[in-house]
């Protein structure tokens, strides 16, 4: 027994040795940059995560057929974050300490992007996100401007909520939210906007994800009459409360974050149901050609169309904005490229829209990249500053009517 | 009016919470063991119930689906792990329960994917009982539900084996001394208990969305009700599920959303405590 | 590429130190504790919320362990009263609601946004050294409590606790109450436990009541199932084979090309509980054998 005890224990010792060595062997490669791709491919990210992954990979390639980054090649190494905080932080340490990684993006939610930024700032690399946690924008978690958020704030999301209630001249709105970050980071958002307009919100509820039913909620929530409730929600439990709702014959208008509202909850609940819904998300930037290009990459690796997953435009858009700092820099050095990424994706500049065209476009003067997610326009923390597509849903189509600016 | 509308929200979630109760109680009476694998055998009926209505856009064939291939399950797993655990101790069934639920889990995982589905039944507009909402659909799935509870009623009550069950549950040694073999028994337990648990867990996919995770998060308060009504007490289970449901309706404006589910877990420990045979259960020993 | 395993060997110890908690607490006494995460998620918001107040970690910590050794305090009552099963869904319902408190109470916990900017240890130090004394200190933490436990385990102490465990009643017959010593394991269990959620805390500087899940509990009880109940070496075998599990899956990925697209959480979950039935049928002992006569 113990001898066999003891064999079994030297087997596994040489199969962890074994696992490790080819990461071990994977030696830094000269002339390339090398990017961490740490995408949500399992885990409540994966309806998004493995597009996202994708995208990265595809960006890269067409950045190399382009000629590279001042002269090297971006390679790239992926990892999943298990939509998990503990999960990536390892993750990610093997991308650094293991892959010698020179940047990270990527990183879909709040928790693994605030679990993350600290050891990109420990390393002095660029983290880019698409997080929704305002935390993300200020020290400590950003305290060396090396985080790069390419989705609009929950905060700003809110706040748009409440340039279009006060445009459709709603006078008693209600919140109901989804207990974690980015739901109350929705409607606090909201609640301060209105406020500050001079209004008062008549209800607020926050509710517990994978409940079965949400009935007292909304209950409690139509008690207080309002005529719109602003949510701040996602697909699963909208679901629900749609549905609950529709069959209390209750009158009241939705206002609802895009990723929620979206054609797979038309196709969940009916277009009956959500007639009249108004689907709020920050406007790809669909009539450009970068849109295009992303859209054409998507379609070849994943059969969708780009519009199916915003996130993925957004990890296509980092390599641009990095790849294309690094050519501007002509460095790999943090940085360096750290100071260039928002001279090649602000205005002012010729705007340009593929990295080709870029790259070209440099030698002259000053470039503005805007990207197939938004214009790319980075704000003093980071953060891009898109307008939001006011969708209003309209026998099953989400058709959008107008665009707030904030 | 309020509190009413409260109480009918809560007699159908109960309804719900009844029946998975009732998958457990049986277990638990008969098999002597808490089978964690309830909540997962739940989300297997759901799915199984999603498919068949996909394909033949009946509810009558989704339910049928559910209860044949939650049965088929709930035996194979009987077959494979329980029966040989048999003589161990609790503590070995249980965790061997776990185990199978994250395994079921696991597998619709892969085999449906993780995002929501939802049964494509019509909405409707609800019917108004002085102030009181009840949909059409609430109706039907109550009614659905008391079929099932009458079915394995009339399985328990009158039919043979549902006699051999009741005498095993009561004392499995006199049982056994007066000829009953626990091998059918068992196998009609398992077959049984798994029915109930696909129907419960169709009935909640209906009323609400479909994931892999939805049955496990119902594990609790199932096993709230089973204990509160007490263990091996089918009608036990039952009204416990109901009670149970109303209660955390009914205490939502007092103690507010989020605590509402550990309500659930106070009300257990509560009835462990101060009286652990429950409503109907007999005087069997929690200690 | 040291860092990485560095990484992965702090992490490991935590779940050791877990392990440890419950190998005291079912291995040797027989409870059967499904709520071990709560005591882990108590250690970790005490501590990182009096760190972040300025409190030195080392009282943190301290904190840490006290809170949660208290917590298991009330659960070591109720056990006296509940049979073995009773109990264990009792601790799991306890996990729970200590998460959904967490969840809720917003003002002291921030609720389900976490808590981020945890101060970690050792912050002075600075890059590759900082994380070498992390490590260093888990470890040592790690063996003194195991060198505790096996001392625990060859003490009078410990025989009482395995009397207990095996047969309850001859222990009440001969006159001992065995209602003490079980408030007394829960209450060092969860200690232990408190200690790794503080480790834990400070390591991965944000926390969220989401990362505190039945699934963890599992976690550990499949190590200690796999690795041997009873023993301290069985805790530290089973949890090695629990992080190669874990770890090892992310590393197929970059062997068998394929495998990324298969959904891992799925087939990791679906391992755990294939492993779990298999050893409780086939090798009830573990990988290191015990001498429970179960």
């Amino acid at each position: 027994m113990t001898h066999t005890r003891r064999q079994f224990i030297g087997t596994v010792g040489a199969a962890t040795a074994l696992i490790g060595a080819p990461s071990i062997l994977r030696a830094q490669g000269q002339g390339t940059f090398r990017i961490g791709a740490l995408c949500p491919v399992t885990g409540s990210g994966s309806p998004f995560g493995s597009g996202m992954q994708k995208m990265i990979i595809a960006a890269a390639e067409a950045v190399n057929a382009a000629g590279g980054a001042a002269g090297r090649k971006i390679e790239i190494v992926s990892e999943d974050t298990q939509t998990s905080p503990q999960a990536a932080v390892l993750a990610a340490k093997k991308l650094i300490d293991v892959n010698k990684v020179q940047a990270v993006l990527g990183t879909w939610s709040s928790g693994v992007s605030l679990a993350v930024v600290p050891l990109t700032n420990d390393a002095n690399i660029i983290l880019m996100n698409t997080s929704g946690a305002p935390a993300l924008s200020v020290p400590p978690a950003n305290a060396k401007g090396l985080s790069y958020r390419f989705q609009a704030t929950n905060d700003r999301f809110g706040r748009a909520f409440a340039e279009i209630c006060e445009k459709e001249g709603f006078k008693r709105p209600a919140t109901m939210a989804f207990n974690n970050a980015s739901g109350i980071g929705n409607t606090e958002g909201f609640r301060k906007a209105w406020e500050a307009k001079g209004h008062k919100v008549v209800e607020s509820v926050v509710y517990e994800p994978s409940q079965p039913t949400y009935r007292s909620e909304l209950q409690k929530v139509l008690a207080a009459n309002p005529d719109v409730i602003v949510t701040g929600s996602y697909l699963a439990d909208t679901t629900i409360i749609m549905r609950e709702w529709y069959q209390s014959g209750e009158q009241v208008k939705w206002v609802m974050p895009g990723w929620a509202a979206s054609p797979d909850l038309v196709k969940a609940v009916g277009p009956d149901v959500v007639e009249g819904v108004i689907s709020v998300d920050s406007v790809s930037n669909e009539n450009a050609p970068s849109y295009k290009a992303y859209d054409e990459a998507y379609r070849k690796a994943t059969g969708q169309p780009g519009q199916s997953n915003v996130y993925a435009a957004m990890t296509w858009d980092m390599v641009h904005a990095l790849a294309l700092a690094i050519e501007a820099a002509n460095s790999t050095d943090t940085a360096a490229i750290n100071a260039k990424i928002r001279e090649v994706s602000n205005p002012a500049g010729q705007q340009v829209y593929t990295y080709a065209e870029a790259k070209e476009a440099l030698k002259k003067g000053k470039i503005n990249f805007e990207g197939a997610s938004s214009v790319l326009d980075f704000d003093q923390y980071g953060d891009v500053t898109p307008d939001f597509g006011v969708f209003f849903i309209e026998g099953g189509q989400l058709n959008r009517r107008y665009v707030v600016k904030i | 009016m309020f509190y009413a509308q409260l109480l009918v929200n809560g007699l159908v979630q109960g309804l719900v919470i009844g029946l998975a109760a009732l998958s457990i109680t049986l277990v638990f009476g008969i098999a002597r063991f808490p089978n964690a694998a309830t909540g997962d055998f739940m989300t297997f009926g759901a799915y199984a119930a999603l498919s068949a209505h996909k394909a033949t856009g009946s509810i009558a064939m989704g339910g049928l689906a559910a209860i044949i291939a939650t049965g088929v399950i709930s035996l194979l797993a009987y077959l494979a792990v329980f029966r040989r655990l048999a003589e161990r101790s609790v503590v070995a069934l249980l965790v061997a329960s776990i185990g199978i639920a994250f395994f079921i889990r696991a597998f619709l995982g892969v085999a449906f994917g993780h995002s929501q589905q939802v049964f494509q039944v019509p909405l409707s507009r609800p019917y108004v009982f002085g102030g009181v909402r009840i949909t059409p659909l609430d109706l039907q799935l109550a009614a659905v539900a008391l079929a099932a509870l009458a079915l394995v009623f009339a399985i328990l009550y009158l039919t043979p084996i549902g006699r051999q069950m009741r005498a095993v549950a009561d004392n499995r040694d006199l049982a056994r001394v007066s000829g009953i073999r626990p091998d059918r028994v068992m196998i009609a337990l398992w077959l049984l208990a798994g029915s109930v648990a696909g129907v419960a867990g169709m009935m909640l996919g209906i009323k609400t969305i479909v994931t892999p995770e939805f049955g496990w998060e119902m594990l609790l308060p199932a096993f709230t009700a089973a204990i509160l009504g007490g263990i091996g007490s089918p009608v036990g289970a039952v009204v416990a599920g109901l009670i149970l449901g109303v209660v955390q309706e009914v205490s939502t404006p007092f103690v507010g959303f989020t605590y509402k589910i550990a309500l659930a877990f106070i009300i257990m420990l509560a009835v462990l405590l101060v009286r652990p045979r429950g409503l109907f259960g007999r005087l069997e020993g929690a200690r | 590429m040291e860092a990485y395993f560095i990484a992965i060997g702090i992490i490991a110890l935590i779940y050791v130190i877990l392990s440890l908690g419950l190998t005291l607490q079912y291995g040797l006494t027989g409870l059967i504790n499904f709520g071990h995460v709560g005591f882990f998620a108590i250690g970790a918001y005490t501590s990182a919320l009096l760190a972040l107040k300025g409190v030195p970690l080392i009282f943190s910590f301290a904190a840490a362990a006290a809170l949660a050794g208290l917590a298991a305090w009330p659960l070591g009552l109720v056990s006296l009263r509940l049979r073995d099963d009773y109990f264990a869904i009792v601790t799991l319902g306890f996990s729970e609601v200590v998460r959904i408190v967490i969840t809720s109470e917003r003002w002291l916990t921030n609720g389900v946004q976490g808590i981020p900017g945890i101060p970690r240890l050792y912050e002075g130090l600075g890059g590759s050294a900082a994380q070498l004394a992390v490590l260093v200190t888990v470890l040592a933490v790690t063996l003194v409590g195991a060198w505790i436990i096996r001392r625990i385990a060859g003490s009078p102490f410990g025989r009482l606790i395995e009397a207990i465990r095996d047969n309850e009643e001859a222990v009440q017959a001969l006159g001992k109450d065995p209602a003490r010593f079980k408030i007394q394991v829960l209450v060092v269990g969860a200690a232990l436990a408190g200690i790794a959620g503080a480790f834990y805390a400070h390591y991965i500087t944000y926390i969220v009541p989401d990362q505190f899940i039945p699934l963890v509990t599992f976690y550990v009880w499949m190590a200690i199932i796999m690795g041997g109940v009873g023993r301290v070496s069985g805790a530290i075998v089973g949890t090695a084979v629990l992080m190669l599990f874990l770890e090892g899956s992310r590393f197929l990925r970059d062997i068998v090309p394929g495998v990324s697209e298969v959904d891992m959480a799925s087939v990791r979950i679906g391992a755990v509980g294939l492993l779990l039935v298999l050893f409780i049928m086939y090798r009830p002992q573990g990988l290191m054998g015990d001498y429970t006569k179960r």
